[in-house]
C-alpha cells in the first residue's frame, strides 16, 4: 500500500520498506503471478509518480497534514523484479524528509512439484530534518510451492539496520499461504523478527480484488507478541481507480504497526493521491509497434524489421500483410504453408501481402527478407520455438 | 553368448528395423524434407501419436518447422515427441471429444504455463469450440500477462464471447500494454470493457426481438 501518510516522522516515506511479513506477502503475490508465467520472455519497465496529500497521526505526536511526491520505477522480468523508489515529504510544519529504497528479487527456475526458490534483497535509507537518519540492508531467501489457485511459502531474512546508532542485526522468519478465486486474492502469514534486542511476532491477513479499472486492497493484522516492538491490531485499506490508461486516483487509510527494520513508528493516516504512470522508458516488448528492429528467429541476430498484419475474411481466406522498408523479396513460412517459403506480392513500396487459406486457431510463422535469416515479425507474439530460437504466434478467429 | 541369445537379439533387431521401416514407409510424404536419419524416428513418434488417437498434423508441422530452420535431427525428434506429450496432456484435461485444433491450442496453453484445471474449466464454461479462447490465453501469457490473470479474464469472457470478441479483447490488451499499462491491469481493463460490450450487444439483441402478442 502506498498511501503518502504511511510515514513516521523519523522515517517518512510512502514507499518505506515493508516489514518482513509485508515483503513476504508482496513477494508471494509477485511470485504467485510471475512464477506461473515463467515462459514469458519479455521484460517490462514501468514508472509511476504519486502526488498526494494526507493527514497523519503518529502515536505520541500531534496530527499533521503532509504533501508527498513518490516516484517508483519497476523493472519486471519473468524471473525477477527490481524496484527503485523515493519519497519527498513536506509536513504541515514545513519540515521535510527524504527516503529511498532499492529492492529486487530473483526466482529460481521451476523445479519438480511446483517448488520455486526466491532470493531477494533490499536496501533503504531515510532522513528527517537533521537528526533522524535510518538505513537498512536485508537479504531474504524463500521457498514457494505454487498451485494454480493457491500456494504457500516459507522464508528467512537476515540483514542489518541502523538509526544513527550502532547497526543492529536483523533476523526474521515467515510462513504464509495464499489463495486466489476469480478476482480476489487472500493471504495469511505469520512473521517472527528479531531486530537487535527487539523481538516481535505478527499475524497478518490481506485481500486484494481487482475488477476493471478499480483495485481494492485491505489488510488486517495483529502484533500478537512483542518485546520492545509494541502490540496491537492494525488494518489498512486502499482503493485505486484508473481513469484512462495512465492516471489513477488512490485513496488509502488505516493504522499500521511499528516497523523496527525501517524505523517507522505506529500511526494512523488517511490520504488521497493522484498517480501518473509514466511512459515505459526501456520497455522491450515483442509487440511494441515502435520496435525498429526484429531479432532473428535464432533469437540473436539483429535484422531488418518487419511488421505483420492479419486480415481474416469470413470465407477463411486470410490476407497477410507485411510492412517492411526497402525490400526486394519478402517471404513467409508457417504451419499453414507446411513451413515452405511463400513469396509475398508487392502492394506498394513498403507493403507486401498474400492471401492464403488459414484455419481458425493459433498459428506459427516467420518472415524472411531478401533471402536473409528467418525473423519474427512485429505484430505477432514472440515465443520460444523448440529449436533454440523464436517463432511468431498469431490467432485467427 | 549362446546361439539362442544371438538368434533372439537378431530377431529383436529385425523386428525393430521392420517397425521403423514400416513406419517410415507409411509416413507423410512431406516428411521427405527431413534427413534420412531423422525421418523414421519422427515417423515413429507420429505413428505412436496416431495410435493414441492424437492429431498428427501439428507434429508434422513441428517437424517441418525444424527442417525449414535447419535444426539438427535429434532436436526435431525431441520437439515432435514433446509436442505429442503436450497434446496427450491437453486431451486429458479437455476430454476425449476434443477437436484437433482445440488439442493443439490446449497443448500450446499448457506449454505457456496454464494448468490443466484451467483447460478443464474453459471446456465447462463454453459450449462452442474453445480453440480460440485457448489461443488467446496462450497469446496473452506470451505477451507478459501472468497466467492467472489471463486465465481469469478468458474464463470470464468465454461463456458469452464470440471468437471475434476474444480476438478483439486480446488486441485491446496488446494496445494497452504498448501504451504502457502493466499486463495485468491491461488484461483486467480490457476484459471489463469486453464484458460490457458483450452485455450491451446481448441486451440490444433482446430488445430487437419481437414481443409477445
Amino acid at each position: 500500500m502506498r498511501g503518502p501518510a504511511r510515514i513516521a516522522p523519523a522515517a517518512p516515506s510512502t514507499a518505506r520498506p515493508a516489514t518482513s511479513t509485508r515483503r513476504a506477502w508482496a513477494a508471494s503475490v509477485t511470485a504467485a503471478w510471475s512464477l506461473l508465467s515463467v515462459r514469458t520472455a519479455v521484460a517490462q519497465m514501468t514508472g509511476t509518480v504519486d502526488l498526494g496529500v494526507s493527514t497523519v497521526h503518529y502515536d505520541g505526536f500531534l496530527p499533521s497534514g503532509a504533501a508527498a511526491v513518490t516516484p517508483v520505477l519497476r523493472w519486471d522480468r519473468p524471473a525477477g523484479m527490481l524496484t527503485a523508489s523515493g519519497t519527498y515529504l513536506r509536513f504541515e510544519s514545513g519540515h521535510r524528509s527524504l527516503q529511498g529504497l532499492l529492492a529486487g528479487s530473483f526466482l529460481t527456475p521451476p523445479a519438480a512439484h511446483a517448488w520455486r526458490g526466491e532470493f531477494a534483497a533490499s536496501a533503504g535509507a531515510s532522513r528527517y530534518l537533521d537528526f533522524a537518519s535510518f538505513w537498512h540492508v536485508v537479504a531474504e531467501a524463500r521457498l514457494h510451492r505454487l498451485g494454480a489457485e493457491r500456494g504457500l511459502w516459507v522464508g528467512g531474512t537476515a540483514g542489518t539496520t541502523s538509526y544513527g546508532t550502532a547497526p543492529r542485526p536483523v533476523i526474521a522468519a515467515d510462513v504464509g499461504v495464499w489463495a486466489r478465486r476469480s478476482e480476489v486474492t487472500l493471504r495469511l502469514a505469520v512473521n517472527h523478527a528479531q531486530v537487535g534486542d527487539t523481538t516481535y511476532t505478527d499475524l497478518e491477513s490481506s485481500a486484494h480484488a481487482g475488477r476493471g479499472p478499480v483495485a481494492l486492497e485491505a489488510k488486517l493484522g495483529a502484533r500478537v507478541w512483542s518485546r520492545g516492538g509494541g502490540r496491537g491490531v492494525y488494518g489498512e485499506g486502499s482503493a485505486t481507480i484508473w481513469v484512462g490508461g495512465r492516471t489513477a486516483f488512490v485513496i488509502s487509510g488505516g493504522r499500521y504497526a511499528t516497523d523496527p527494520i525501517s524505523g517507522s513508528i505506529t500511526g494512523r493516516y488517511l490520504s488521497a493521491a493522484l498517480r501518473v504512470r509514466t511512459a515505459a522508458p526501456r520497455r522491450a516488448f515483442p509487440r511494441d509497434p515502435a520496435v525498429l528492429h526484429a531479432r532473428g528467429a535464432d533469437g540473436a541476430t539483429v535484422l531488418r524489421a518487419a511488421r505483420l498484419e492479419v486480415h481474416a475474411d469470413r470465407n477463411r481466406a486470410v490476407r497477410l500483410v507485411v510492412r517492411v522498408a526497402s525490400a526486394a523479396l519478402v517471404e513467409i513460412a508457417g504451419d499453414f504453408t507446411d513451413w515452405q517459403p511463400v513469396a509475398l506480392g508487392s502492394a506498394s513500396p513498403d507493403t507486401w501481402e498474400v492471401t492464403l487459406p488459414v484455419p481458425s486457431g493459433v498459428h506459427r510463422l516467420d518472415v524472411r527478407i531478401d533471402g536473409g535469416a528467418w525473423i519474427v515479425p512485429a505484430g505477432t507474439t514472440r515465443a520460444p520455438d523448440d529449436y533454440g530460437g523464436d517463432v511468431g504466434i498469431f490467432v485467427v478467429p | 553368448m549362446t546361439l539362442r541369445s544371438l538368434l533372439r537379439a537378431a530377431v529383436a533387431t529385425a523386428l525393430a528395423a521392420a517397425f521403423v521401416a514400416t513406419a517410415a514407409a507409411a509416413q507423410d510424404p512431406r516428411l521427405g524434407r527431413l534427413d534420412p536419419g531423422t525421418r523414421p524416428l519422427v515417423a515413429v513418434a507420429i505413428d505412436s501419436a496416431r495410435a493414441a488417437g492424437l492429431p498428427t498434423e501439428p507434429l508434422v508441422q513441428r517437424a517441418l518447422e525444424g527442417a525449414t530452420k535447419g535444426a539438427p535431427g535429434p532436436l526435431i525428434v525431441s520437439a515432435v515427441q514433446r509436442l505429442a506429450a503436450d497434446l496427450g496432456r491437453a486431451r486429458e484435461a479437455l476430454g476425449p471429444g476434443t477437436t484437433p485444433p482445440e488439442l493443439e491450442a490446449g497443448a500450446a496453453a499448457l506449454r505457456a504455463g496454464a494448468g490443466p484445471a484451467v483447460l478443464t474449466q474453459l471446456r465447462r464454461a463454453r459450449r462452442q469450440t474453445i480453440a480460440v479462447p485457448l489461443a488467446v490465453l496462450t497469446d496473452l501469457v506470451a505477451s507478459g500477462v501472468p497466467v492467472d490473470s489471463a486465465a481469469a479474464a478468458v474464463l470470464a469472457l468465454a461463456a458469452r464471447a464470440r471468437d471475434a470478441d476474444l480476438v478483439e479483447f486480446r488486441r485491446a490488451v496488446e494496445r494497452d500494454i504498448a501504451l504502457g499499462a502493466p499486463p495485468t491491469a491491461a488484461t483486467a481493463a480490457a476484459a471489463a470493457a469486453a464484458d460490457a460490450r458483450i452485455s450491451q450487444l446481448n441486451a440490444g439483441a433482446r430488445e430487437n426481438r419481437p414481443g409477445r402478442p
